[in-house]
């Protein structure tokens, strides 16, 4: 077996994993604790996602395609993104099925988590254009399903399938119109164009980029946190972006500029809103939403710094957010709904849940020691490299997300608490999962070459492919690479 | 060459000694293990003794040497194709003895609060938190390039925020540590683009390749437009820092903070990171005399207005706060007209001073009392003011307008943050229409909203 075999081994094992946990778990009687078998699978998952990225890490760093591709597309691609997205992923979903409170996990969430979850890997993992069609219905229809399940959760369910629809529905249109006519190919019509267009949109939409962006803090207000960050934290509009249009930029340059401006506009709009909340809710879906946004406004960047700072955001944010919204999950799981319109005093009855959401906080803001620091050092450089707006854009947005974040720790754990409150400890296994996830931020914060010089590989290889572009097709390669 | 590296491990180990009580301090909090009130004084005070002696060992050093510079390159932390972080830090005639200072100065602190603060149920966050502050106030003071110098900066802004609303079952200190940290934000931004700009203009954000020879009466090497550009975010950096008009509102409110970090914070060290800054970044500020002059205004406008405000205060630590806030208007003047040694002795002079002052105000009155009963009756009249010599109508008005603060924060108020906050309303409330419309027409999704 040779290594690039091994690698795609591994990879159909951590996609495989939760798919089997996912059926085990919805059609086997036998099952009795549905959380063990989930967090065993989710942790092959992990497992052998990171290995399959080590190895391909200490091999050549060629990336390894499979199948018959589509206008250049292959079913299965290994390379920089996936070596880096899919073990992120896998670690976002071990994460929130440790955590989770018990009651999530009961009846139909379990397999629905997993079955998401197997979806995104598989999506992460290809640049086949019907595959990715295929793969964002299969990721949204477990979470449709969770929504309508949750309480009042019905009115977020319609937002976010009607979204999705129309969604996918661009999509579909739009890699129809790619392969027929790819507009990075000299001499190419009209149709190609619009295909690029239909994509934009299709991305922006599942991205939730402004003014497409309604359902993303909607299915934060009402869904449950599990299902609002498996649905938001793996980015899967972002690799569709990166496979479809960031690798071809010399033809789809139109398309991204607008998408950049858009994401850079909700990065801002998004903290913004974060500031005027009501609820705890709305504070962790703007400001996923405004994290989200800002690493599609540095994928469609043209320098490395701003690519790199990109994919570091997709890191840094996504960990401390999902450590955000775990522990307002917990929080909301022992106290019920968390109103931000008065202090709450949470703070004396959860000591260790004040700690671990003010250093999760402070992890976003991009504490000095953490990943999120360096993230923001490249995207502002970056930024403000390519366009002095966008970089001042995103230093805004930076100003208003640490004041909502502040804001709304002093108002859940600052105040008097009522003296006849009950206290909530930390389960165990929360604390594993928030300092797991706090670990690696902090590791990352202060060692982190080893991590950007793995981005700037990723984007070197994504810059280069825009240049080669025009004179091939759609390449399989499009971020690591050349294919054997 | 020895002496070289023997000052460069000295310089390291300034910063090294606090971080590493923070982890010691700070990780067992982390996972749940509790440590005992003495054993976390002793650690957070052996790192500052360390630190302090490591500071003093090279302050021996570099007067040998004459105080020539000694920069410590330390590598580089990472880097993306042109843009690269480099860590390093300086030892000079400005870095290392204001280390000194410090350094003294947290351990004293920690020393003082380690019997204040006895049995208090956030102990052990006090000294995390202040450990976190040594750590960022000591990589700034020794920041030999502009990220680092960032880090440091936003270290001390988010301890100094935390420790503001220390007793965060109080809603005063809560609303407080907010209102700092709102400004801390704002103003930090034009750190973040200062930073930037010199990136852009040097390919690096080393002071070096900014600013050549040694403090004080280096060259600025940028051309004069970016020096405008980059001293005018300096100065708005260290504005909210030093607590200056129009960013000053948030300084006596801090006061809710524990008087121990008051002291260090606000008396001390925070409040003279924007002129350490400043002082820092001496050349670029010559070089942009509309910056400097700028400066000397805002300086001077602030030592009046706080003078004023500080004599109508009711309360002793609000007083000392604009006593702090003269004073540091008055540094900022002075960096502004060109001096630098006064600056710099002025900075160390009125932190001690004013720390002393704030570590005794809660026994102000137990002292009053004392001298009281020493003298055999009342101490006397209270100083002579200025004010005073005013006509009395004109004194009145000036006592109105120093009650309102100088209308300060009704202008910002009314002029920036209701228009925002007034416009962000509408839109969250416009969010919840279009969701409601999405969903079907169905009532807005519970809570989701503006405030």
């Amino acid at each position: 077996m040779s290594d690039s075999d091994a690698i795609l081994a591994a990879l159909g094992v951590s996609i495989a994993a939760p798919a089997l946990g996912a059926a085990a778990t919805r059609w086997t009687p036998l099952v009795r604790s549905a959380r063990t078998v989930a967090v065993t699978t989710a942790t092959i998952a992990l497992a052998a996602a990171g290995l399959a990225a080590w190895w391909w890490h200490h091999g050549n760093g060629a990336a390894i395609s499979r199948g018959d591709p589509l206008a250049g597309g292959a079913p299965v691609v290994f390379d920089g993104l996936t070596a880096l997205a899919v073990p992120y992923a896998a670690l976002v979903q071990l994460a929130i099925l440790v955590a989770a409170p018990k009651r999530a996990l009961d009846g139909e969430a379990v397999p629905r988590l997993l079955a998401g979850g197997a979806a995104t890997l598989a999506l992460l993992a290809t640049a086949h254009p019907v595959l990715l069609v295929l793969l964002w219905v299969a990721t949204t229809v477990p979470t449709f399903l969770s929504l309508r399940a949750s309480p009042g959760g019905l009115p977020a369910a319609r937002v976010y399938g009607r979204t999705m629809a129309v969604a996918v529905a661009c999509l579909a249109a739009g890699c129809l119109f790619l392969v027929r006519d790819p507009p990075w190919r000299p001499g190419h019509g009209i149709t190609g164009d619009i295909g690029g267009w239909l994509v934009a949109v299709a991305v922006m939409l599942r991205k939730g980029v402004f003014p497409l962006h309604s359902w993303y803090p909607a299915i934060y207000a009402s869904g449950a946190y599990g299902t609002a960050l498996a649905a938001t934290m793996a980015h899967t509009a972002g690799a569709t972006a990166i496979r479809l249009l960031v690798g071809h930029a010399d033809g789809v340059a139109a398309e991204l500029v607008f998408l950049a401006q858009a994401a850079l506009v909700t990065t801002v709009y998004g903290a913004a809103l974060a500031v005027v909340q009501r609820d705890l809710r709305g504070l962790v879906g703007t400001l996923a939403m405004s994290q989200s946004a800002l690493v599609l406004a540095g994928l469609a960047g043209s320098l490395p710094t701003e690519l790199c700072g990109a994919l570091a955001v997709w890191i840094s944010a996504g960990l401390s957010l999902t450590g955000i919204g775990l522990v307002a999950w917990a929080i909301e799981s022992r106290a019920g709904s968390v109103p931000l319109d008065a202090p709450q005093g949470r703070a004396d009855d959860a000591p260790a849940l004040a700690m671990f959401f003010l250093l999760f906080g402070l992890a976003t803001l991009g504490l000095p020691g953490t990943l999120s620091f360096i993230a923001d050092d490249l995207i502002v450089s970056g930024a403000l490299d390519e366009q002095l707006h966008a970089g001042l854009l995103v230093i805004l947005s930076t100003v208003f997300a640490g004041i909502a974040l502040v804001r709304g720790w002093f108002t859940v754990f600052g105040g008097p608490a009522p003296v006849d409150r009950p206290r909530h400890p930390i389960l165990p296994r929360e604390r594993v999962v928030f300092t797991t996830l706090l670990a690696l931020l902090v590791g990352l914060g202060l060692w982190p070459g080893p991590l950007v010089t793995s981005l700037e590989r990723i984007a070197g290889s994504l810059l280069a492919s825009r240049h080669d572009a025009p004179s091939s097709s759609l390449p399989t390669d499009p971020s690591g690479g050349h294919p054997p | 060459m020895i002496t070289d590296r023997l000052l460069s491990g000295l310089v390291l180990l300034q910063v090294a000694a606090p971080a590493a009580t923070l982890a010691a301090v700070g990780l067992p909090a982390v996972l749940g293990i509790t440590v005992r009130e003495r054993g976390i004084t002793r650690i957070v005070g052996a790192g500052f003794t360390i630190a302090l002696a490591a500071a003093l060992a090279a302050l021996g050093i570099l007067a040998a040497r004459g105080f020539t510079p000694h920069n410590v390159h330390m590598g580089t932390w990472f880097h993306v194709g042109h843009h690269e972080a480099t860590v390093d830090l300086v030892a000079d005639a400005l870095s290392i003895p204001f280390v000194c200072f410090s350094t003294g100065l947290c351990g004293l602190v920690n020393a003082f609060a380690g019997k204040y603060l006895h049995r208090e149920p956030g102990f052990t966050r006090f000294f995390i938190l202040l450990a976190l502050f040594g750590t960022g106030m000591n990589l700034l003071v020794l920041a030999g390039s502009i990220d680092v110098l960032f880090a440091g900066w936003e270290c001390v802004g988010i301890s100094s925020t935390l420790l503001i609303g220390f007793f965060h079952d109080r809603v005063a200190a809560a609303a407080a540590a907010v209102r700092a940290f709102v400004t801390y934000r704002i103003c930090d931004a034009g750190l973040l683009a200062a930073g930037v700009v010199l990136h852009a203009a040097t390919g690096s954000g080393d002071f070096e390749r900014a600013i050549s020879g040694g403090w004080p009466g280096g060259t600025c090497l940028l051309s004069p437009g970016t020096a405008l550009v980059v001293a005018l975010l300096l100065i708005f950096a260290a504005l909210g820092k030093s607590g200056q008009v129009p960013f000053s509102a948030w300084l006596p409110r801090a006061m809710e903070g524990p008087t121990p970090s008051s002291a260090i914070f606000y008396g001390a060290l925070s409040i003279h990171a924007g002129a350490y800054l400043l002082l820092r970044c001496e050349a670029i500020l010559e070089a942009a005399p509309l910056a400097a002059w700028l400066l000397v205004a805002i300086g001077a406008g602030t030592a009046i207005h706080a003078t004023l405000v500080g004599s109508v205060q009711t309360d002793l630590k609000g007083m000392l706060a604009y006593a702090s806030m003269t004073q540091a208007g008055m540094i900022l003047a002075e960096i502004g007209l060109g001096w630098r040694v006064i600056p710099l002795v002025h900075v160390i002079s009125h932190a001690v001073l004013r720390s002393l002052q704030i570590l005794r105000s809660p026994s102000a009155l137990h002292d009053r009392h004392e001298l009281a009963a020493a003298l055999g009756g009342h101490p006397g009249p209270d100083g002579w003011s200025l004010v005073r010599v005013l006509p009395p109508a004109v004194r009145t008005a000036v006592d109105h307008i120093a009650l309102e603060r100088g209308y300060e924060e009704a202008v910002i108020g009314r002029l920036v943050v209701e228009p925002v906050l007034g416009a962000l309303r509408a839109a969250a409330a416009f969010e919840r229409r279009v969701v409601a419309l999405l969903a079907g027409d169905v009532p807005p999704l519970r809570r989701g909203g503006d405030r």
